[in-house]
C-alpha cells in the first residue's frame, strides 16, 4: 500500500499542473475540430469522441493515483492475469491509438503465471502509459507508428509495459523527467511534446501499490513497464 | 495561395490545421519536428511558417537560429503558434522578434482556425 511516509502534497500539486497542462492538449483538439466540423458541416465525431474519452481516463486515473498516495484508500492486491490486464488496457487504448495513426500490438506470447497487484490500479497505469506514448509517437518522425504491450520475465519478476522504437526512452531520461515534472513544460524532452502527464500518472498508481515503473527493453523495442511479483504459491500448484 | 510549413507536433492538431488551411487555399507541408522542417524548408523555399515552440529534442527557438541562419530563409515570416504563454516567454520576446525574425505570436489554445489563417493572411500580405 502507499508508504505514508512518502506521501506528500507537494507531488500531487506537482502531478495536478502537469496534468492541468496536458488536458489543454485534447480540449484544443475538441475545439477545432468541433470548429472545423461547423465550418465544413462534416464534424468528425468518431475523432471527437475519442479524443474526449482518453481526456476523461486520464482524470480518472489521475485522480486514482493522487487518492492512493495521499488518503488512506488502499486497493486490494490480489492474483492478476497480465494477459488480461494487457489485453483490457489494449481495448481502452484502441480508438485513441487509431486516431493517432499509430498500430497496437499485443506481444503476450509465453507462460505468466500470476502476479500480485490491483487489477483496476494496473490497467489504469498502462492506459495512462499508452496514451502519453501514443500521442507522443509521431511527433517523434519515428517511421513505424507502431506500440507493443508486452510482457517479459526479468531478474526482478515479470515486466508489463508499453514498447516501441524510440531509444531516448531511457532510465536516465525518466529519472530527470520525474524531477523536472514541477518546473518543466517538458520533463520528458526528448521523449514527449506535451507534459507527459500519463507517465507520471502511472508512476503515482504504481508507487500506491509499492511497485516500480521502470524503463525496459522488450526485443529490439524501448519502453516503460511495471515490474510486477509473480505469485509464487500458485505456481506451485 | 501560399506555401506553408507548419511546424506542430500533435499529429491530431496538425492534421486539422492542415485541412482548414488547404480549404484556405494554400499548401501546407505538416512537419513534427524542427529537423524535418529545415528539410522541408530546403525541398521548397515557404512563403511562412507557422512554428509550435514546444517540440521533441529541437525546441522552437532552436529550429529559429537554425532556420535564420540561411540567407535566403531570413526574410521568410515565422509565426509562432504555440502552447507556451506569451507571459513565459515575455523577456525573450524582443530577441524572438528582433533577431530571429518572428513576425507574429499567436496563444494556440485561444486562436481558432479563422484566426490563424488570417494571420498568416495579414503576414503574406506585408511581404508582398
Amino acid at each position: 500500500m502507499a508508504d505514508q511516509a512518502n506521501v506528500s502534497p507537494i507531488l500531487s500539486q506537482q502531478l495536478l499542473l502537469n496534468v492541468a497542462e496536458q488536458l489543454k492538449l485534447p480540449l484544443l483538439q475538441i475545439a477545432r475540430q468541433a470548429e472545423y466540423g461547423r465550418l465544413t458541416n462534416q464534424p468528425d465525431l468518431k475523432t471527437i469522441q475519442a479524443t474526449a474519452d482518453t481526456a476523461l481516463q486520464l482524470l480518472d486515473n489521475y485522480l486514482l493515483g493522487v487518492r492512493l498516495n495521499v488518503s488512506d484508500q488502499q486497493l486490494s492486491i490480489e492474483q492478476v492475469s497480465i494477459a488480461s490486464v494487457l489485453y483490457d488496457a489494449a481495448q481502452q487504448l484502441d480508438g485513441f491509438a487509431k486516431s493517432y495513426g499509430v498500430a497496437l500490438e499485443l506481444n503476450i506470447a509465453g507462460k505468466f503465471g500470476p502476479v500480485m497487484a490491483n487489477r483496476q490500479g494496473l490497467q489504469s497505469a498502462l492506459v495512462s502509459l499508452g496514451a502519453a506514448m501514443i500521442e507522443a509517437l509521431p511527433a517523434q518522425e519515428s517511421p513505424d507508428l507502431k506500440i507493443q504491450l508486452a510482457t517479459h520475465r526479468c531478474r526482478y519478476g515479470i515486466v508489463a509495459g508499453l514498447y516501441s522504437d524510440v531509444e531516448q526512452l531511457t532510465s536516465k531520461a525518466l529519472n530527470q523527467g520525474r524531477r523536472l515534472q514541477a518546473v518543466s513544460r517538458q520533463p520528458l524532452i526528448n521523449v514527449s511534446h506535451t507534459s507527459a502527464a500519463g507517465v507520471f500518472v502511472a508512476d503515482a498508481i504504481l508507487h500506491a501499490m509499492q511497485l516500480k515503473l521502470k524503463t525496459s527493453r522488450h526485443h529490439r523495442l524501448y519502453g516503460l513497464g511495471a515490474v510486477l511479483k509473480p505469485n509464487y504459491q500458485m505456481q506451485l500448484v | 495561395m501560399a506555401h506553408i510549413i507548419l511546424i506542430e507536433p500533435d499529429r491530431l492538431l496538425a492534421q486539422i490545421y492542415c485541412q482548414s488551411l488547404t480549404a484556405a487555399r494554400h499548401s501546407v507541408i505538416p512537419c513534427a519536428s524542427a529537423q524535418a522542417a529545415i528539410l522541408a524548408a530546403d525541398q521548397q523555399t515557404p512563403d511562412v511558417v507557422v512554428l509550435e515552440l514546444q517540440l521533441i529534442e529541437h525546441s522552437g527557438i532552436e529550429f529559429l537560429y537554425e532556420f535564420r541562419s540561411y540567407t535566403e530563409w531570413q526574410n521568410i515570416p515565422v509565426i509562432l503558434h504555440t502552447q507556451v504563454p506569451a507571459g513565459e516567454f515575455a523577456s525573450n520576446w524582443q530577441l524572438l522578434r528582433d533577431e530571429l525574425g518572428a513576425s507574429a505570436y499567436l496563444y494556440k489554445p485561444l486562436t481558432s482556425l479563422r484566426g490563424l489563417t488570417k494571420a498568416i493572411n495579414t503576414n503574406l500580405s506585408l511581404v508582398a
